[in-house]
């Protein structure tokens, strides 16, 4: 096939000795970017950029791709050892990672998360490389009315995760949107819990507000109840992955896939939203369920999954169309634009070295960082052998570096100490963060697409269901609400069926899952 | 600790304080020292950039940095972000750095309008101005499959009912693209608080909308889309410059008979209270930068359009563009 | 909701107020929020029917309602599972004598930071909260933490160019 000659051709680009070497490059600096919170990838190609300028195009594209791929794995490996998402897309992994890692589990889920990435890197690369026109076309029909029906499914699966206390998991909510308030209206530009703080009219950015409540919150709270008592470090158990544990992992890998991609060719998509959804999928399936909460293997697979599988997603639309679906992608774009090479519909056709030589290189990256990241999974578990006045000494030097380094201001700072100390509180009264951080993504992409969506319908209500996508959505959105009565009534109204079928539950509870 | 263990935790200490010393990063001799002597290049300029790098005025200072460098007009040009709130943090800043002789901003359009709807209390018309350096002229543009196939039809339908015709924009209220439609609005006859403005978050969320035929129209800077507009996807009514966009093919609003020049514009500015002396050395050095074959060459790589101009007259463009702004914003209720 | 079986009647019951400044939180949260959006202006706009004020009063009005029901959970018994971990021990209250020192150091660094340099204030921060955390080797506690500090400085300024704020060792380093 055609596709498979360029691609052929892409890896005679890819692998010259000054390509690879870039490769490398940018991978170990993605991944060092990705491990510290704050700084990531896109600001890290937009310093590099002036730099880059003497360099061959396709070189300097191979090693910003390294980064942006580098960067979805530094962020996992701080989010489950150190509870430090160094990432937007990789606060969810801390949520079932860091628990794994108490548990003496770390290796098993940077393995899990490595792995993971590493399938969902090839298979939505494979998938740049073959559908992307096709990709690009669907993705780019969406209007905000698509998107705001997404966003609602998205909000529906915080009731998967309001934890035992319901009452409680709203409270972090509410928390969590009135977090996302701050900043300027988007239509308006009025300012917004803003209090007459500059600082405060760009919003609050979220990897600073989970760092905060996170890291720093835990921080303080590991602070207040240390245990005195001479325990044993935390064991660090086996340095791989167990049968158990590839089997419970593959199914979320290719989930997660398949939510991460279309998200990431999504122009409103973004990284954040497919790890969460893939986090209540995989609860909603898991076989147990009561390990959730407490480092569950599927609830890191499947997130990883996603959010490297949104990465190859969002350099789709960006090779195919010339169009950026996030920061990182923007600065790519500059920096093709720097190189006078103007991205657009027309590039596959006038760049086809560059396009497939940075195509193969993807491939090739996601493999060295495989290599990379696997050996290094016990050792780096090991990093948790780390007397603990080190060990979170060095999470807090480390956030506030992350967080300072952004913007050099000392606010940022500040903003880090006052939600620290709520996600202290929240840790001693039994708030759930989960919800928060939904809130907090959330909220504001609801408000500003539900707004959009009636803007350009002037006004006019049936703008809100005017897209077929839309449409499907929220039929899926009602199927799911009704579920739980579709469920009672077939109970009450099919007795014998129903009741045979609760003997041979009872008998297996295994063998019928809803 | 046993004293030999202090001993050695001592030495340790040393070497590293030695070693850190011999590294020499910071501050050097040039630190807050410019040359006296006019003839020799400009030292020790530090130029601010108000936004997050990668961004326009990144770019734009950062290749006028290593312009001068290259001709050695000025050397060891540093380039720094402070960003925040649209440009206006950096903005306070600067205004707060009075008779600093080596701090220079670059700033443009945007920040004029940010430090409006942000309520800075530091404003442009504070600042020393040095020199507009470049400027894009705005595009009016619908996609391919969108009814309007000249400004007037487009112009005919916004003006029958302005609430059925969304504009988009790459920018939230106050910036460049949101400027663009207000003050066109304004020239035809409809009034800017009726206009349906969708702000978007850049070319890249603008984009979908327009191919989509998602918005009525688009205003913004064509420099983005000129792929899109070469293959034919996304389609320019009209350009806002006072001549025709190389490259594209479409008339300017004047020529459509719409009285408006509209440029997205950036340039440099020095804090308040600095003597005309230091001053005229900074512009010196970014006319020279200006008349260099580097800075011409690096104009074309980058597309844009040169607006080269200096003293009085920046001074008195920027005086107008912050009244003009101020107005239109007034006007919306958003100043 | 689980009751925690304490030793003494009077800790449950401090504890349980103590929960109810989480439902004062929320309900300061919720008041502030929906002053915060009683001073906005809604311009009519046919086109934004919704406006900058809808999602406000909403969130403002659901932080109330939990704040309220929360306060009514808590005094009629109900409890939030504080969180547990193989480094928590939740059988004393708060050692506050470790929480303070700790911000202690975080609120130092916030303050240095940008007078001294960081070198200087990541140094007392991780020194700091290595002390604060129980390490007393303060030797080698202050040398790692130095070497911490100058370590990130410079790698920070040779690898991604960020110059983080050199302070009063402007010209040193």
């Amino acid at each position: 096939m055609d596709t498979f000659n360029l691609l052929l051709q892409g890896f005679s680009t890819a692998l010259t000795p000054m390509n690879l070497m870039f490769a490398c490059l940018g991978v170990l600096l993605g991944t060092a970017v990705g491990v510290l919170p704050g700084i990531g990838p896109a600001m890290a190609i937009a310093l590099l950029l002036p730099l880059t300028y003497n360099l061959e195009p396709t070189s300097a594209l191979i090693m910003f791709a390294g980064i942006y791929y580098g960067g979805m794995y530094g962020g996992s490996t701080t989010s489950i050892l150190l509870n430090t998402p160094g990432e937007s897309s990789t606060v969810i992994t801390a949520i079932e990672g860091h628990k794994m890692a108490k548990a003496g589990r770390a290796a098993q889920a940077l393995a899990t998360a490595a792995i993971g990435s590493f399938v969902a890197g090839t298979i939505g690369t494979a998938l740049l490389a073959a559908f992307a026109p096709v990709v690009v076309k669907f993705a780019v029909s969406l209007g905000p009315s698509s998107y705001l029906a997404i966003m609602i499914l998205g909000l529906l699966t915080v009731t998967a995760v309001l934890g035992a206390s319901k009452l409680r998991g709203f409270a972090s909510l509410g928390l969590g949107l009135a977090i996302g308030l701050v900043g300027l209206d988007p239509v308006t530009g009025q300012q917004r819990l803003v209090f007459g703080i500059p600082l405060l009219s760009d919003g609050l950015d979220i990897v600073v507000v989970a760092v905060a409540i996170f890291a720093v919150g835990e921080a303080l709270w590991i602070a207040a109840h240390l245990r005195r008592s001479k325990t044993s470090t935390i064991p660090v158990g086996q340095p791989w992955m167990g049968k158990q544990d590839w089997k419970r992992s593959w199914k979320p890998w290719l989930r997660g896939t398949a939510l991460g991609f279309p998200f990431g060719a999504m122009p409103a998509g973004g990284a954040e939203v497919p790890t969460f959804l893939s986090y209540s999928v995989e609860k909603k399936l898991t076989k147990h369920p009561d390990e959730f909460g407490h480092g569950a293997i599927e609830g890191v697979a499947g997130p990883e999954a996603a959010n490297n599988a949104s990465a190859a997603g969002t350099l789709t639309p960006l090779l195919a169309l010339g169009l950026p679906t996030n920061a990182t992608a923007g600065v790519m774009l500059a920096a093709l634009m720097q190189f006078g090479i103007q991205p657009g519909p027309l590039l596959f056709q006038n760049e086809p070295i560059l396009v497939w030589g940075l195509i193969a290189s993807l491939f090739i990256g996601n493999t060295l960082l495989l290599l990379f990241n696997l050996p290094m999974a016990p050792l780096w578990a090991k990093l948790l052998r780390i007397p603990r006045p080190y060990l979170y000494a060095g999470i807090l030097f480390f956030a506030t570096l992350g967080a300072y380094a952004v913007n050099l201001q000392a606010f940022d700072l500040v903003i880090l100490l006052v939600l620290g100390a709520l996600g202290f509180a929240m840790r001693r009264f039994g708030l759930p963060i989960l919800p928060l951080i939904i809130g907090l993504i959330l909220g504001p992409r609801i408000e500003g697409q539900l707004r959009k969506a009636f803007q350009l319908s002037a006004g006019n209500i049936s703008g809100l269901w005017n897209e077929p996508v839309a449409v499907v959505v929220y039929l899926l959105v009602a199927l799911i609400l009704c579920w739980p009565l579709v469920a009672l009534a077939w109970r009450r109204f099919r007795p014998a069926k129903a009741a045979a079928r609760e003997a041979a539950l009872e008998r297996d509870p295994h063998q019928i899952r809803l | 600790m046993r004293p030999m263990n202090a001993l050695r935790a001592i030495a340790v200490a040393a070497g590293l304080a030695v070693a850190a010393t011999g590294c020499g990063v910071t501050g050097g001799a040039d630190a807050g020292k410019t040359s006296s002597a006019p003839a020799g290049p400009l030292t020790g300029l530090r130029i601010m950039v108000p936004n997050t790098p990668g961004g326009g005025y990144d770019t734009t200072a950062r290749t006028a940095a290593k312009v001068m460098g290259d001709t050695k007009t000025a050397t060891n040009v540093e380039v720094f972000n402070l960003a925040g709130a649209g440009g206006t943090v950096g903005l306070a800043r600067l205004v707060n750095e009075k008779g600093n002789k080596d701090l220079a901003m670059l700033m443009g359009l945007g920040v004029v309008g940010a430090s409006y709807t942000n309520k800075s209390e530091a404003k442009l018309t504070a600042t020393t101005p040095l020199a507009r350096l470049i400027q894009e002229p705005g595009a009016i543009m619908v996609g391919k499959d969108s009814p309007y196939k000249t400004i007037d039809d487009l112009v005919k339908v916004w003006k029958e009912d302005p609430s059925k015709v969304s504009v988009g924009g790459g920018s939230s209220p106050g910036g460049p693209d949101h400027l663009l439609p207000m003050q066109l609005a304004k020239a035809v006859g409809i009034d800017p608080k009726k206009v349906n403005f969708v702000s978007f978050d850049g070319g890249g969320d603008l984009l979908p909308a327009i191919l989509g035929n998602k918005v009525g129209f688009a205003a913004s800077g064509a420099g983005e889309y000129l792929q899109q507009i070469k293959s034919g996807e996304v389609r320019v009514l009209a350009t806002s410059g006072e001549s025709r966009l190389e490259g594209v093919d479409a008339p300017t609003l004047k020529e459509s008979k719409i009285d408006l020049v509209f440029t997205n514009w950036r340039g440099i500015v020095a804090p308040p209270g600095v003597s005309d002396a230091d001053r005229d050395r900074i512009v010196d050095a970014l006319t020279k930068m200006h008349a260099s074959n580097e800075w011409k060459a690096a104009l074309k790589t980058r597309g844009w359009s040169d607006a080269f101009i200096t003293g009085n007259e920046f001074k008195t463009f920027l005086t107008d563009q912050d009244k003009r702004v101020a107005d239109v914003l007034k006007e919306l209720g958003l100043a | 909701m689980t009751q925690h079986a304490t030793a003494a009647g009077k800790p449950a019951a401090r504890k349980g107020r103590s929960e109810l400044g989480i439902a004062a939180l929320l309900g300061a949260a919720g008041a502030v929020v929906l002053w915060d959006a009683s001073r906005l202006v809604v311009p009519y706009s046919v086109s934004d029917p919704v406006g900058p004020k809808a999602l406000p009063i909403i969130i403002g009005s659901l932080l109330l309602v939990t704040a309220v029901l929360l306060a009514v959970n808590v005094l009629r018994g109900g409890r939030g599972q504080a969180e547990e971990g193989e480094d928590v021990d939740l059988s004393h209250p708060a050692d506050w004598k470790t929480v303070l020192p700790l911000a202690g150091a975080f609120v130092l660094n916030i303050l240095l930071i940008d007078v001294a340099g960081w070198v200087i204030s990541g140094t007392l921060l991780f020194w700091g909260s290595v002390w604060a955390l129980g390490g007393r080797n303060y030797v080698r506690d202050g040398l790692v933490s130095v070497a911490m500090a100058l370590l990130t400085f410079y790698g920070f300024y040779f690898g991604l160019g960020i110059k983080l704020p050199a302070g009063i060792l402007a010209g040193i380093l």
